[in-house]
């Protein structure tokens, strides 16, 4: 009995230090400091101007973001330029390439939006900030980082407090339910789908984002065993698990839209497609994207949102700033604003973006618990229970694989 | 003492200006050269290797990229020449002849991807050709599952790029036609009983070919390595070399930027091989047998060849037109899907929109050409004045600032790009007007510097006499003298600078775009309606400046001289 006491006890301290530990390794320094050192962070901060290289393919993110550069502009006399970048990877080319000429301070990258491959890259190269900023900002108390694994791991890469969570994305298709009664709902039945409607379906070229989760989407629902895709790829051991995806693409290739030999280069691109009728099918990675674009007049009302029933990709995105951003304050503040609650809900609001809040709810006070609750969802987005069949994304290295084997199959040989 | 130290001084001038043109372009050309053997010192690579080209090679489907960059410059060029020459064999004994310019200015001074974005809007499925037969003759109720564009071997991008170069080679060969008394020849060789077709083939484009000879070369090095409207009209699956080297050097695989550096490398080899070619053409042709040859062919069915040649003209001609204004209505449509033939309703809606959003994209464009025209046009008289001065009779490295027009776009702001990098400037806007300029002056140079060189030194003379010294000289003589083409090349300049695309991608960094590149991304992603609005705006602003211009030169020039 004495034994077993003192072994609860040595558990209890055990626990306890692994708590304090816990919270230590997450908030590093005290609230109070925390707030003195924010007042500098804002001091240095005003005044700057920082450039955001994100993703300009979408007219509505666009948007938020010149309105959230408007807010911290007003608040914090902070100018923020939206760089549109078309794809991510040519920013991690540009500050690597900056690295490699050794220009360590005033990098022409100050913040980017990233996530998977891309920060897996960033993070190898030690081309972002460290000092896990992230837990530094007086927002990130609204996130729920204990108990939401997803916060600090970026397909399965610890963050280590190097990128901010901003928003929660998941890949979905819509169609319109005036000339289809049931979309296709797993990599077979689109397959058959595929074949049967000829030319009538079509994903953005990879390397572009959505291209390439597309391809991922349908290797995870074909592969044997997704536990591999946990796994570092390694080409000796994995080459032959992607056989049953080259396999799928070449069956469906020569019946996509414009025979494969031509790709849409983004998913708004495909919004166009589908609005025009040209092609049946949409996707997005933005739950909302379909309820967005029948606000916006795009997409006829009649249009709905689906996932397959084993799932689809689901991931968080992020921003980071690089390790030689010229004003890294600024950034920090505009992120922190990023998070606010205020920004979060407008960024959910489906009449400006749509994309889901990374803040937990429960963290949040009464006035802005009611907001958020009330917010009306789109005619098209899905619900979260309609949501909740969500797959995990591979380890980065495949990212690389796929989009290579893909280029050389079906991207080069017309 | 005095003079002799004006003398020493504008020597150095003259130096100090030759030097700082042409280190750029030299560096332009060994910052690609270099590194594609693998040479560049600040990452730390000095040794000299082949690598790259078989790195180069080894790129999936490069050999298709290869071919297609030298089948869509070849062709264009020599369809583009071919009906430019008919045109104006068809107009050259017409009214309409006089009035050719004034028709074909606005097609020359938009930017290429307006031609490329109104090819869009009229052939892709849902576009207005399939609207114009839907769905009464077709039965189509939604685009069909037709595969037209951008076709597999570049066959639009040749339209497209051909739409744009058969009004320029128009345009010069209407000067050069100039130079010499074309009717007279023209009447000689009908009075010898040629027909049309032949006395002009015999007779006067020998003559203009001599004139344009050093065009057509620019061209072919254009058209073969054209970026944005491959972007737009070229196949992706493989695309173009251009659009490969610009993936390539976009790309983050540790040496992405020295097999984008080969692949420029190559992308020159190939304007080199076809350049080669066409010499080789060239040789043919003129080779007296093949000439008797060409005759007989010619004579043969002339009639036929006649109608379609005038009927494929037209067709291009209105495909160009038909293009601009298929945009211009989608700029303002609402609600108009497929099949409808047109808008159900127009709204200005869009149009607010988008100038709201972008007014600032807007300025900047218009400010840049301003600035680079105008700092071109300086630097062309300080050039020549200066040159004056020194009492040289030729300067054979004149020929220098012609090189950014003969290296391929791409090619050259990669080795440009290695060039800049060592400066690190703080502003993006500083290199890209300095960019901008390699790509202005040539222009400026050709129209301004004869016209400035031909003033007659009498009237020098006598203005000497009356006690002018040489800076009221070059003001109140000279560029009055010069003023109409002074305002030609501003107006030249302003729209070359206006339609670059690559090098703003390139060196605005995404901080500086400008509206062509605007354009250029919603082609690619963007709304249809907003993509009309820019392709309003690239068509409206370059009109604009044609017509400040055209008034201003009726205005300032009428009396002077």
């Amino acid at each position: 009995m004495l034994i077993n006491i003192r072994k609860n006890l040595v558990k209890l301290i055990f626990n306890l230090c692994l708590i304090y530990s816990f919270i230590h390794f997450i908030f590093p320094s005290f609230a109070l400091e925390r707030n003195e050192n924010w007042k500098d962070v804002l001091k240095k901060a005003s005044g700057q101007t920082i450039y955001f290289h994100a993703w300009g393919g979408a007219k509505n993110i666009n948007s938020y973001i010149k309105w959230a550069a408007g807010e911290v502009k007003k608040k914090y006399n902070i100018t923020v330029k939206h760089v549109k970048v078309s794809d991510t990877a040519n920013v991690v080319a540009k500050i690597l390439s900056e690295k490699n000429v050794k220009k360590n301070n005033n990098g022409t990258v100050d913040l980017v939006w990233i996530n998977g491959e891309n920060f897996s890259l960033m993070k190898s190269n030690n081309l972002l900030l460290s000092e896990k900023w992230i837990f530094n900002l007086p927002n990130s108390k609204f996130l729920d980082f204990s108990n939401d694994p997803s916060l600090l791991n970026d397909f399965g890469i610890p963050t280590d407090g190097m990128e901010m969570p901003w928003g929660v994305s998941q890949l979905n298709f819509y169609y319109d339910t005036k000339y289809i009664n049931s979309p296709p709902r797993s990599a077979l039945e689109l397959k058959n789908y595929i074949i049967k409607n000829k030319g009538r379906f079509t994903f953005p070229q990879p390397p572009d984002f959505v291209g390439t989760s597309f391809l991922k989407q349908i290797l995870i629902e074909l592969i044997s065993d997704k536990k591999l895709l946990k796994l570092k790829y390694v080409t000796q051991q994995h080459e032959r698990e992607l056989d049953t995806l080259w396999q799928w693409l070449d069956e469906v290739t020569p019946h996509l839209w414009r025979r494969g030999k031509n790709y849409p280069s983004n998913y708004s691109a495909i919004t166009e497609l589908v609005a025009e009728r040209e092609i049946d099918l949409g996707m997005a990675f933005n739950i909302a994207h379909a309820s967005n674009s029948i606000s916006e007049g795009k997409l006829s009302n009649s249009v709905r949102s689906y996932i397959h029933d084993k799932g689809t990709l689901a991931n968080v995105h992020f921003v980071a700033i690089p390790y030689n951003s010229s004003n890294k304050a600024a950034s920090k503040v505009f992120a922190n604003f990023l998070i606010s609650p205020e920004a979060q809900i407008k960024k959910q609001n489906k009449d400006f973006w749509g994309d889901p809040s990374v803040i937990s709810i429960n963290k949040l006070s009464q006035k802005w618990k009611n907001k958020f609750s009330t917010l009306p969802r789109g005619l098209a987005t899905l619900t979260n229970e309609d949501l909740r069949m969500k797959l995990e994304e591979p380890h980065p290295s495949w990212v690389k694989v796929i989009e290579d084997k893909w280029i050389k199959k079906y991207g080069s040989s017309n | 003492m005095g003079t002799n130290f004006y003398g020493q001084l504008t020597k150095a001038l003259v130096i100090s200006i030759g030097t700082l043109v042409i280190i750029p372009i030299i560096f332009g050309f060994i910052g690609f050269f270099l590194p594609s053997f693998g040479y560049f010192p600040i990452l730390g690579k000095s040794e000299f290797n082949l690598n790259y080209f078989h790195l180069s090679f080894n790129i999936a489907g490069i050999s298709k990229s290869i071919i297609l960059s030298l089948f869509t410059g070849l062709v264009s060029t020599l369809l583009a020449l071919f009906f430019s020459q008919v045109i104006l064999l068809y107009l050259f004994k017409t009214r309409a002849y006089n009035y050719i310019k004034i028709i074909i200015s606005p097609l020359i001074a938009l930017p290429h991807i307006t031609m490329a974005i109104g090819l869009i809007f009229l052939f892709s499925p849902s576009g207005l050709f399939f609207r114009l037969i839907s769905p009464w003759l077709t039965g189509f109720d939604r685009p069909p599952n037709i595969f037209i564009m951008p076709d597999e071997y570049g066959l639009f991008l040749i339209l497209g790029l051909i739409l744009k170069e058969i009004p320029f080679f128009i345009l010069v060969s209407l000067s050069a036609l100039q130079e010499f008394s074309a009717k007279k020849i023209f009447d000689l060789g009908k009075s010898l009983q040629n027909s049309n077709f032949s006395s002009w083939c015999i007779l006067i484009f020998p003559l203009i070919y001599k004139k344009i000879r050093f065009v057509i070369f620019i061209v072919i090095a254009f058209t073969a390595s054209v970026v944005d409207m491959s972007l737009i009209l070229a196949p992706s699956t493989p695309s173009t070399l251009a659009i490969r080297i610009l993936q390539t050097y976009q790309s983050s695989d540790a040496d992405s930027l020295f097999i984008a550096s080969n692949l420029a490398l190559i992308q020159l080899f190939i304007i080199i091989i076809l350049l080669l070619f066409w010499m080789v053409l060239e040789k043919i042709v003129s080779y007296k047998l093949s000439f008797i040859f060409f005759m007989k062919i010619l004579s043969f069915k002339t009639f036929f060849i006649k109608k379609i040649v005038v009927l494929s003209s037209v067709i291009l001609f209105f495909l160009s037109i038909l293009g601009i204004v298929s945009s211009l209505i989608w700029g303002f449509s609402a609600n108009w899907y497929f099949p409808n033939f047109f808008p159900k309703s127009l709204t200005l809606d869009v149009f607010t929109n988008f100038y709201n959003e972008n007014k600032s994209i807007i300025f900047i464009s218009i400010f840049i050409s301003f600035i680079v025209s105008l700092i071109s046009s300086l630097l062309t008289i300080i050039w020549v004045e200066l040159i004056e001065i020194l009492k040289i009779k030729k300067i054979y490295l004149e020929w220098i600032i012609f090189i950014p027009l003969f290296i391929p776009q791409i090619s050259f702001l990669i080795g440009l790009q290695s060039f800049i990098i060592i400066f690190d400037f703080d502003s993006y806007l500083l290199p890209l007007i300095i960019i901008q300029l390699f790509y202005v002056i040539p222009y400026s140079f050709i129209i301004l510097a004869p016209s400035l060189r031909e003033i007659k030194k009498e009237i020098i003379i006598v203005a000497t006499s009356l006690g002018k010294n040489r800076l009221q000289r070059l003001l109140s003589i000279k560029i009055p003298i010069v003023m109409s083409s002074l305002l030609t090349s501003f107006a030249i300049g302003m729209l070359v600078s206006f339609s670059l695309y690559t090098p703003v991608y390139f060196f605005g960094g995404g901080r500086i775009t400008t509206l062509t590149v605007e354009a250029l991304n919603l082609a690619l992603s963007g709304s249809r309606q907003d993509l009309g609005v820019a392709t309003f705006f690239q068509i409206i602003i370059p009109i604009l400046i044609l017509i400040t211009v055209a008034y201003l030169s009726k205005k300032i020039c009428k009396w002077r001289f």
